[in-house]
């Protein structure tokens, strides 16, 4: 690999911002319980930039969601811990009540969700939508608070001062994104939550608001976490890359090893199944199937009625995250018959249909 | 290969207010019989205007929409119900474009009956089941009765693809059909649709915003860009993509992230000169793309209309400076060879 690709990962501290150990999330249907979220444990260090990827319905949103507490009345955390650590004094996140959770929200952690560009007050200049936030977060001195946010807007490519003063409607869907961005730094928080931050968006302005994502890492130490379908998003920023199935975790790697030497089935057919633009034209594989049922999901592995490694135990137990290598985890039985061959059934079973 | 569908000086304007807007302007290509043509584009550039006008569902303001050498809007009723059969649609949405009080026997069986393929219901059914099959929708009496709504979106886009087919088409606009569709769901419509181009010669005017997904279902087929309602570049998809011509294209391509960290993260970017998308009720003058283009010259680009020009190999671009350059380039090889 070349240097100048890698440099970001130096940005990584040892500090582990956020420590996610075995969480459940449930949604009350009127069919049933719906798991949306099932055991899912991460770490996220300081610098880092942790992408979750997966389809419709995976649970990512979901996760994103409960990290902040933000889940809707018919949503319950079953279980689990969530540890947030800043300056080596960890809070669990789960205990807070309603007083510490405000203060936690935007100044410890911002949450920057899907078509968020348009839920700007349209009648309020950027502006008073800045020092809304500011006061609402304690920041008593105007002074301060629109120094720092001329600074960020700077930090995103922004002319301060025009964005300043305009309204939201005046802006491109791009610049909002950007403000946003910036709005979402204003307190200082060491984790951000992106959902779906480019889905909206043109190319064009994509690729800006994607540069201007990079500047910030290199320039400010926060944690990332980035939730998205799409997978080259993820290609583009994260440093690791979570794949989630099922309201699982299925495999948890270096960015270039999830891309290029996927160990879990699932991940190897999602991202066999994209097409690229450049290098030779590969053949593209589709899993048969569909994702199951989270209110009665299949005993052991939830991949195993679509896999076809396959065996009696996927069927019976539900296999854990393990670490397979450096920074390589993966919850699949037969990780090492799947390398073995290098996804070769996918192929077959993708060329039967 | 004959041209199945010519776009012929093609406009389409709207009135918004006091304004006139050109969704679409002078757009030109021809679709030939058997082939794939995608158009692509970012949001507002008229490619859902252009296909919209090639199935005949919208009026053309200006210009002229061929089937099979006639002008659509100047047909007789018999044959302009003969090209409305032969010409189908799938819609980008297929939770919004299935009716949900139907079951899918009732959708698919609707257009049978009306256009006399089938005569009564029961022969509907069976065809309608047949159709469910082609689509790969087995077994199909499990979802014959079935509503919409309990159909997982990969299958209901499905339903939408052999809805188009009770006709037998012999050409389809897709318009964005695969891009609600999970990634893993998508390649496996895509291989669909391309299977039905050996089994029965099917024409596609596919229109999608995904670069790659438009590589890998017209490989052997052309890419036209479109850029404020106008076409900047068309081509072999090979060569579009390999070889971009227009500053436009190539911008557009090195813009794109992909699912390959290695080359997503080391790609060349085209900088472009300003950021702005130009509004539809005021696009500039000259070339639409001069404000923002990195080879502009002013004086040319911002004073006429830069027409597609051919430049070889099956390439036209709309780009005064690249055409010069390329005739200059074409004309001092000329003179070299002469020379010797």
């Amino acid at each position: 690999m070349p240097p100048t690709v890698r440099s970001q990962s130096q940005h990584i501290k040892d500090e582990v911002t956020l420590s996610v150990d075995d969480l459940w999330v449930t949604y009350l249907a009127r069919r049933g319980t719906v798991k949306a979220v099932r055991g899912v444990s991460f770490d996220l260090r300081l610098g880092e930039t942790l992408a979750f990827i997966g389809e419709s319905g995976c649970g990512k949103t979901t996760l994103g969601l409960a990290l902040i507490r933000l889940l809707p009345k018919t949503a319950k955390i079953e279980r689990g811990t969530i540890t947030y650590t800043r300056n080596g004094m960890p809070t669990r996140v789960l205990e807070m009540d309603a007083e510490a959770l405000r203060n936690f929200r935007w100044k410890e952690c911002a949450m920057i969700f899907q078509g968020a560009q348009n839920a700007f007050n349209p009648v309020l200049r950027v502006r008073d939508q800045v020092w809304d936030t500011a006061r609402a977060h304690g920041e008593g001195n105007t002074t301060r608070a629109r120094d720092r946010m001329l600074e960020l807007f700077r930090l995103v490519s922004l002319d301060p001062d025009r964005v300043m003063n305009s309204y939201p409607h005046e802006l491109s869907g791009g610049m909002r994104q950007r403000v946003l961005l910036a709005l979402g730094l204003l307190l200082d928080p060491q984790l951000i939550i992106l959902d779906e931050p480019t889905t909206a968006l043109d190319i064009l302005t994509q690729r800006s608001v994607i540069e201007v994502l990079r500047n910030l890492r290199q320039q400010i130490d926060f944690s990332l976490i980035m939730i998205s379908h799409d997978l080259s998003l993820a290609a583009e920023l994260a440093d690791r890359v979570g794949t989630m199935y099922a309201g699982g975790l299925v495999e948890v790697a270096d960015v270039y090893d999830t891309y290029y030497h996927p160990y879990h089935p699932y991940t190897i057919g999602l991202i066999r199944a994209v097409p690229t633009l450049s290098g030779a034209r590969r053949d593209l594989i589709s899993i048969p199937g569909s994702p199951p049922d989270l209110i009665d999901p299949p005993a052991g592995c939830a991949f195993h009625p679509r896999c076809p490694y396959a065996t009696a135990r996927c069927r019976e137990q539900q296999p854990v995250l393990v670490t397979v290598d450096l920074n390589h985890q993966v919850a699949c039985w037969n990780w090492q018959v799947v390398i073995a061959d290098s996804g070769a059934l996918l192929v077959m079973q993708a060329e039967k249909e | 290969m004959s041209a199945i569908l010519e776009l012929v000086n093609l406009e389409r304007s709207f009135r918004v207010g006091r304004h006139t807007v050109y969704a679409v302007d002078d757009v030109s290509f021809a679709v030939n019989e058997g082939e794939v043509v995608c158009l692509v584009g970012e949001s507002g550039c008229g490619k859902t205007t252009t296909g919209k006008m090639a199935v005949g569902l919208l009026r053309p303001t200006g210009g002229e929409v061929r089937f099979k050498g006639q002008d659509i809007w100047k047909m007789n009723a018999a044959d302009f119900r003969k090209y409305r059969q032969a010409a189908q649609i799938i819609h980008q949405d297929p939770y919004s474009s299935l009716n949900p009080t139907q079951a899918i026997v009732d959708i698919i069986s609707a257009p049978l009956l009306r256009h006399g393929v089938a005569h009564n219901r029961l022969a509907a059914r069976a065809l309608s089941a047949e159709l469910l099959r082609r689509v790969d929708l087995t077994p199909p009496e499990d979802l014959l009765d079935k509503y919409p709504h309990q159909l997982s979106g990969g299958q209901r886009q499905r339903v939408s693809v052999a809805r188009a087919l009770t006709v037998n088409p012999s050409f389809i606009m897709a318009d964005e059909a695969v891009s609600m569709l999970d990634v893993s769901i998508r390649v496996s419509l895509l291989k669909m649709l391309a299977r039905f181009r050996t089994e029965m010669g099917m024409t596609y005017l596919f229109i999608t915003h995904d670069l790659a997904v438009a590589r890998f279902f017209a490989w052997d087929g052309r890419i036209a860009v479109m850029y404020l309602g106008r076409v900047v570049e068309i081509g072999p998809t090979p060569r579009l993509i390999g070889q971009p011509q227009h500053p436009y294209t190539k911008a557009l391509l090195s813009a794109i992230p992909e699912a390959d960290p290695q080359a997503t993260r080391t790609k060349e970017r085209v900088q472009l000169r300003s950021m702005d998308v130009p509004s539809l009720s005021n696009v500039p003058p000259g070339c639409a793309f001069h404000p923002r283009c990195p080879l502009f010259e002013p004086g040319v680009c911002n004073k006429t209309v830069p027409q597609l020009t051919a430049i070889g190999e099956g390439v036209q671009i709309a780009c005064h400076v690249v055409v010069r350059d390329q005739s200059a380039a074409a004309g001092a090889t000329r003179e070299v060879t002469h020379g010797a």
